[in-house]
């Protein structure tokens, strides 16, 4: 398998390539797709794969970038998109169509703040504003996380026990930009790994039917009901395509949260995204001085791995959550997220918020250590605290 | 680890020199990053790229705050910034042809290294000559400063797939790379917290509370100055309006159209003073050639500008006075149009003017020659009356002869001769001095004097100008019983003003065209020298043969020439017979062989510059022509008598502050005719034809308003419609005062300014 020095992007535009190629045999694939910094560099990948059955369709808006993808996957092509921000705004009615029709469509979301202001950095704000849709989320730490969560998000949304969308993230320019060695799996590698899509649903001349229509409520509950039972099969099927990635690639896609140094910690740093490398390091440099602190890393958002974060946990007394998004009047996502995952826990568990890095912000080593030694301080749970900037509540640093 | 910074501009490559550099680690099995800080990505704007190379595992995602070195791709970056966090002793390498010594000064902390890039990549032919692309030609001297071993650098190149002249560049910028040991004492190195502090100044890094948003933070200037990304600049041009470029009295057309569209008719008047003292004469009898090369035209209509400059005229208010007083002394020979205009510019200029005049009343053909109907006398004393009171002092009854003319000369310090066109063609009709030939212009002379009455008469006026128009005109109102217009051409070749013909033949003065008279014959049966039946002495009938004529090719003046048709002969009953044929110079005044041209010196009058003004020297035969004439000889005169030469040009367009002048007539094509909307042409009210036969009272009444100069579309010349500031995405665009200010810091160069301006006064340069 070589290893070559691309972006994130490219890492993200090769793997949904790859993907769509795997399916040339069945009924190929096709990705309705608009161009917005900072994914272009996406769009540019795919608009130049030499395909042998996908069509990449340029259109004028996000929305109806989703629209074809939606009416591909209706048709049984292997369907893909990738956007971003303020046009995944846009995109949010036919987002989640994509969801109620169980498409399993793949999108590659590069994390930019949502504006005004207009701000084209990092920011999670924009995929976490789809949190309640039913798609499956993951959020990447680096260039080979993304292109093999990106194969594995296909494989796992087109099982027939799931059959739900699923979203890949990654942070603006420091992973959609930035050049690292990546392993580039071969097209037959990937085939291997992806058999034919084989919609159960897809619409078929010969049998016209309508999907979508005015339904009675307990048909349309039920429905919810469904994806709720699928959302439920995740994790399971999930850790089942994740041992075929193994298999087939000889590498991990990395597990739905990511431990470190947990077993036996008293404090905890939840993290996501490229944060998690920065922070990884200060635990490491703290544990080497003695520390009882451990970090996870949450890559899978939706359906939220609550099992495996209790299980994390259990030596746990203090918990920090670094967001790099905001939930208006809340606080950081995530912390909220976590604070629902311990509710009822008996309070033994101080769950401390922390925005860190919104809108494009730097997380540096020394931001993560003022983290810790507010975290420490604490003996309760707190507002949230805006890293950098003080929130006029004397709790900014 | 190491971590390098980079500091370039959007196109030089400086990203890909931070993947040139990690690939080369990368290769020898080194973790790396490679990365850009993304802002403005457009072809010219400061960015920096990072590359980070680590045998363990790299373990964060920041920025670079504290570099290991600096690379320099533009000269024009070199500044305090690009040392900021730079490790003491780390190496700065700058691509210039300067010697690193050169930059001692400027980092005393740090080894700086140099190496002419851009000529490198030039000759290897990376990228364009305006933008060489630099970055293999640094990686090669990275190689030699950072110790990097040159094939490992060649083999990322390879491994990129940068062939060629990229690995010829790279290999010779690692051999001139020239480097400078520390100057000065190296300071300890910083401390973890002082690095910090450098990184501290990064927007990246938040820091303190920012304004809030209610307070108008993000309302100010943005911090990119998107300016850097322009490859183009919008600028302000003007261009030459075609009305004014055609005025031959050379008027500010646009300007005083553009006064009166914001109700300043004292404005348009004072505009229209600069350059004409007879904005009411010409408001009613200018064949306004401003009219027809109107880009309105091509839209809805002229511009009805004629009777706009008579509104200026007759309703606006604007004093007159001499700009200066001067000793000097001039005489003006004739007080038709073009002396009148002499002297009114060279009063208004200080000069002791004196008019001589033949006649007993100044105004010449303005006076004699335009029937009331169509120049009432008092708008004409009203225009004469404020170049009288400027003090030009008038002698009439002073005809002017070659003697005195010469004795005129000795006792001025200069001479206009503005005696027009006094020779008045003739046509032979085989009657002799009969009294039934008479010229139009003697015709209406008389009629001015009132000395004539034409009742009962059927009278033929011959020719196709304005003369031969007011002739039949005048006829008609002093009693003839039938007047007709016989001209050897068709109404095309009219030299008449258009609206006059169409008056003519509205009051009923049919026009044969094609049509040369031949001979007049009297009417052998008529007795002549009876009573008229209006008591009057009656005139002897007469017969004027005619003979049809067809157009054939073009002649000298461009209009193609009357042919006889033979046999076509017919004959016109008539008693009295106009001829209108046109006039020429009378040139007795001067020596012998005096060639007469305007803004020449006459030879042969002594030393005093004497010269030839009009009609006279230009053989024009329009007002506005003589005005023009009389103003630009009055100039010269002025550059004779003191040396200076005056800037009121011909085409003084109210030019604003604007960057590019040209010099050439904007044309309908040139302008965004569809941004306008369409809109009548108001014509003025007029006298209904049947009314107008028995009496010389004035025609047209003229426009109640100055409504009709809002339809002026200002060619070439911004009006502050401020469309341009109102489409501007950027908001960069501002009108401050007359002038428009573009903010050329955040200035984009989209060009939506262009697009949008309906007359063309914005033009994009490259920069």
């Amino acid at each position: 398998m070589p290893a070559e020095l691309v972006t994130g992007n490219h890492a993200a535009g090769y793997a949904l390539s790859v993907a769509a190629e795997a399916n040339r045999h069945a009924r190929g694939a096709t990705c309705g797709i608009y161009p917005i910094t900072p994914q272009t560099e996406i769009v540019e990948y795919v608009a130049k794969f030499p395909f042998s059955k996908t069509r990449v369709v340029p259109v004028e808006s996000e929305h109806s970038a989703m629209g074809v993808s939606i009416g591909a996957s209706l048709a049984g092509a292997r369907a893909f998109t990738a956007s971003s921000s303020n046009g995944i705004a846009y995109m949010v009615e036919n987002i989640m169509v994509a969801g109620f029709y169980r498409l399993p469509i793949v999108m590659v979301a590069v994390n930019r703040t949502l504006g005004p202001p207009w701000n084209i950095w990092a920011d999670q704000s924009d995929t976490l504003m789809l949190r309640d849709f039913p798609w499956i989320q993951f959020y990447c730490e680096d260039n080979q996380e993304v292109l093999d969560t990106t194969l594995l998000a296909f494989r796992l949304a087109e099982d027939r026990r799931i059959l739900l969308p699923a979203l890949v993230a990654l942070d603006a320019f420091i992973l959609s930009h930035t050049q690292m060695g990546t392993e580039l799996p071969e097209q037959e590698e990937v085939d291997r790994y992806l058999p034919d899509l084989d919609l159960p649903h897809r619409l078929r001349h010969e049998a016209p039917t309508t999907l979508g229509g005015l339904v009675w409520p307990n048909v349309a509950m039920s429905q919810r009901l469904e994806i709720d039972e699928a959302m439920g099969r995740v994790p399971e099927v999930f850790e089942e395509c994740r041992y075929a990635f193994i298999e087939g690639m000889g590498r991990d896609p990395g597990d739905a949260i990511q431990t470190f140094f947990t077993d036996d910690a008293e404090e905890v740093l939840v993290v996501s995204g490229t944060i998690a490398t920065t922070a990884r390091e200060v635990v490491r440099r703290r544990r080497d001085e003695g520390e009882k602190i451990g970090l996870i890393k949450i890559k899978m958002f939706r359906p939220f791995p609550e099992a495996a974060v209790r299980e994390a946990c259990r030596s746990a007394k203090k918990m920090a959550v670094l967001d790099r998004n905001y939930a208006a009047g809340v606080g950081g996502i995530f912390w909220q997220e976590l604070r629902s995952v311990f509710q009822g826990d008996g309070d033994r568990l101080l769950i401390q918020g922390y925005l860190t890095g919104l809108c494009g912000g730097d997380v540096t080593p020394s931001m993560i250590d003022d983290v810790v030694a507010d975290l420490r301080e604490r003996d309760e749970m707190g507002k949230p605290v805006w890293m950098g900037i003080d929130d006029g509540n004397g709790a900014g640093r | 680890m190491v971590e390098i910074r980079i500091h370039g501009r959007g196109g030089q490559g400086g990203v890909t020199l931070a993947k040139i550099i990690a690939t080369s680690r990368f290769l020898q099995g080194q973790s790396v990053q490679a990365f850009g800080l993304y802002a403005a990505e457009r072809s010219g704007a400061p960015l920096q790229a990072f590359c980070r190379y680590d045998d363990e595992a790299i373990a964060n995602r920041n920025l670079i705050y504290a570099p290991d070195h600096v690379i320099v791709l533009d000269p024009t970056l070199i500044g305090p910034a690009v040392a900021d966090g730079l490790d003491p002793g780390g190496w700065i390498l700058i691509n210039t042809d300067e010697r690193p010594e050169s930059f001692a000064d400027r980092y005393p902390q740090n080894r700086v290294a140099t190496v002419d890039a851009t000529s490198i990549a030039r000759d290897n032919k990376l990228g364009t000559r305006s933008v060489p692309i630099v970055n293999t030609a640094l990686a090669g001297a990275v190689s030699s400063v950072l110790g990097i071993p040159l094939e490992e650098i060649h083999a990322a190149l390879e491994h990129l797939g940068f062939g060629g002249g990229n690995e010829t560049a790279a290999a010779e910028a690692f051999e001139r790379v020239r480097c400078a040991e520390l100057p000065g004492v190296t300071e300890p190195a910083d401390e973890a917290g002082e690095k910090e502090g450098g990184a501290a100044a990064s927007p990246f890094l938040a820091t303190e509370r920012a304004p809030s948003f209610l307070e108008g933070a993000g309302g100010g200037l943005p911090g990119i100055k998107t300016g850097q990304w322009a490859t183009e600049q919008p600028k302000r041009q003007q261009f030459v309006p075609p009305c004014n470029h055609v005025c031959p009295a050379g008027n500010d057309v646009q300007g005083f159209l553009h006064a009166l569209a914001r109700d300043d008719t004292d404005g348009a008047l004072e505009i229209l003073l600069r350059t004409t003292p007879f904005p009411s004469i010409c408001g009613r009898v200018c064949p306004a050639p401003c009219m027809d090369s109107c880009n309105r035209v091509e839209l809805d209509g002229a511009v009805n500008v004629r009777q706009l400059e008579r509104l200026a005229g007759d309703t606006g208010q604007a004093a007159v006075e001499p700009l200066a007083s001067r000793g000097e002394k001039v005489a003006v020979v004739g007080s038709g149009p073009a002396g009148l205009s002499a002297a009114y510019q060279l009063a208004r200029l200080g000069y002791g003017v004196t008019i001589y005049e033949s006649g007993s009343e100044i105004g010449g053909l303005l006076r004699t020659g335009i029937p009331e109907f169509r120049l009432p006398e008092d708008a004409l004393d009203r225009e004469i009356g404020r170049i009288l009171g400027l003090g030009v002092r008038v002698v009439t009854e002073h005809p002017i002869d070659r003697p005195t003319l010469l004795d005129v000369t000795r006792r001025v310090d200069a001479v206009l001769v503005a005696t027009g066109l006094q020779e008045l063609r003739g046509l032979r009709l085989g009657v002799g001095d009969s009294d039934a030939v008479e010229q139009g212009i003697d015709f209406l002379d008389r009629t001015h004097r009132n000395e004539v009455r034409v009742d009962g008469e059927d009278v033929v006026v011959v020719g196709g100008g304005n003369t031969a128009m007011d002739a039949a005109r005048s006829a008609l109102r002093l009693g003839a019983s039938s007047v007709r217009v016989v001209y050897r051409r068709t109404r095309n070749e009219m030299p008449a003003i258009r609206e006059e013909i169409d008056e003519a033949l509205e009051e009923g003065v049919p026009i044969d065209f094609l049509t040369q008279p031949i001979i007049l014959r009297p009417d052998e049966s008529d007795g002549a020298g009876g009573a008229g039946a209006l008591g009057g002495r009656r005139r002897r009938t007469y017969h004027l043969v005619c003979r049809r004529m067809e157009l054939g090719e073009p002649d000298e003046s461009g209009r193609r020439r009357p042919v006889e048709i033979q046999g076509s002969d017919f004959e016109i009953p008539c008693h009295r017979v106009i001829l209108a044929l046109g006039q020429s110079p009378d040139m007795s005044v001067f020596p012998e062989g005096t060639e007469v041209r305007e803004g020449e010196r006459l030879l042969g009058l002594l030393e005093t510059p004497v010269f030839a003004v009009g009609d006279l020297a230009t053989n024009d035969g329009t007002v506005a022509g003589a005005i023009g004439s009389g103003r630009r000889s009055a100039f010269q005169i002025h550059t004779a008598l003191s040396g200076e030469h005056l800037t009121i040009t011909e085409h003084a367009a109210a030019r604003r502050d604007v960057d590019v002048w040209h010099d050439d007539v904007i044309r309908a094509d040139a302008m965004r005719l569809h941004l306008f909307e369409r809109l009548a042409v108001s014509e003025g009210d007029a006298v209904a034809p049947e009314l107008r036969r028995s009496t010389f009272d004035e025609i047209h009444t003229g426009l109640t308003d100055a409504a009709e100069a809002k339809r002026c579309l200002s060619c070439g010349v911004c009006n502050e419609c401020d469309l341009c500031v109102t489409y501007c995405p950027e908001g960069v665009l501002k009108r401050v005062g007359h002038d428009l200010v573009f903010d050329y810091a955040y200035c984009k160069g989209c060009g939506v300014c262009v697009t949008e301006c309906p007359r063309n006064v914005i033009l994009m340069s490259h920069l």
